[in-house]
């Protein structure tokens, strides 16, 4: 825990996710002034089991600690959703959280 | 057609035939569209991601507050009912213009809600590629108050 929140709940037969992933996103323009290399979160993907369910691609314009939204069909209460991010720098965080 | 946008092409062509099989594959945009990332204004970055299209107007909802008192934290909400193979959204407020690509089949439920930052007020686009081939886009114009881009 730490690198991101996720909250997932049943409602009908879609599943809604909240979730919050801890990350500077620093764009390009904020690193040059700070003095390091830019670095923010380019994947995002989620998956029940072996499905994947959500999936983009991201720029350095989503917010510091970017949260998001997202809703899907085909899972059940207790089933297991896993969302990985990737950032630029190649590092990988996966976070995963029991369908409420 | 140039050499780099053939073998993009061929990649995305081969990245998504198991989604016959499956439900959504993982696509890796900025690998297969490298270009998109980098263009500055929206209507190069639609041009580097989808190549010459013609959008229609409707179908697309882009939701946003008018004015943002914050622009490093602008929470946008994109929804459509389109049966889509993917969902890009742009704006025209920063250095570049992409702010993410979704990647999506026809039983994804398009209604999603994610943070961006602004430096100053604009225009948010999103486009929708559905099933049909066809490209359908919505606009949401709003006001920063507050740049969200100086760190």
């Amino acid at each position: 825990m730490g690198n991101m929140k996720i909250k997932a709940k049943l409602k009908g037969d879609v599943v809604g996710v909240k979730a919050m992933a801890k990350h500077d996103m620093l764009t390009y323009d904020q690193a040059k002034k700070k003095g390091v290399d830019a670095n923010f979160i380019t994947h995002i993907s989620a998956k029940v089991g072996d499905k994947v369910v959500y999936d983009v691609s991201t720029s350095q314009f989503w917010s510091k600690n970017p949260q998001f939204k997202f809703k899907f069909k085909g899972a059940a209460k207790g089933d297991k959703l896993e969302i990985t991010w990737t950032d630029l720098s190649g590092k990988t965080v996966t976070e995963s959280k029991k369908i409420k | 057609m140039n050499r780099r946008k053939f073998l993009s092409l061929g990649v995305v062509a081969a990245a998504a035939m198991p989604a016959t099989l499956s439900a959504l594959t993982s696509i890796d945009f900025r690998a297969t569209k490298p270009d998109t990332w980098t263009a500055h204004n929206v209507a190069d970055s639609i041009q580097k991601l989808y190549g010459d299209i013609k959008m229609e107007e409707s179908g697309v909802s882009v939701k946003a507050p008018k004015v943002a008192s914050n622009g490093g934290a602008i929470p946008v909400t994109v929804k459509s009912d389109i049966p889509a193979k993917s969902v890009a959204v742009f704006q025209d407020a920063n250095p570049e213009a992409t702010i993410a690509v979704f990647n999506t089949d026809k039983d994804t439920i398009i209604d999603y809600m994610f943070k961006i930052k602004m430096k100053k007020s604009g225009t948010i686009t999103a486009v929708v590629e559905g099933q049909d081939g066809k490209f359908y886009k919505g606009t949401m114009t709003l006001e920063v108050a507050l740049g969200g881009c100086e760190g």
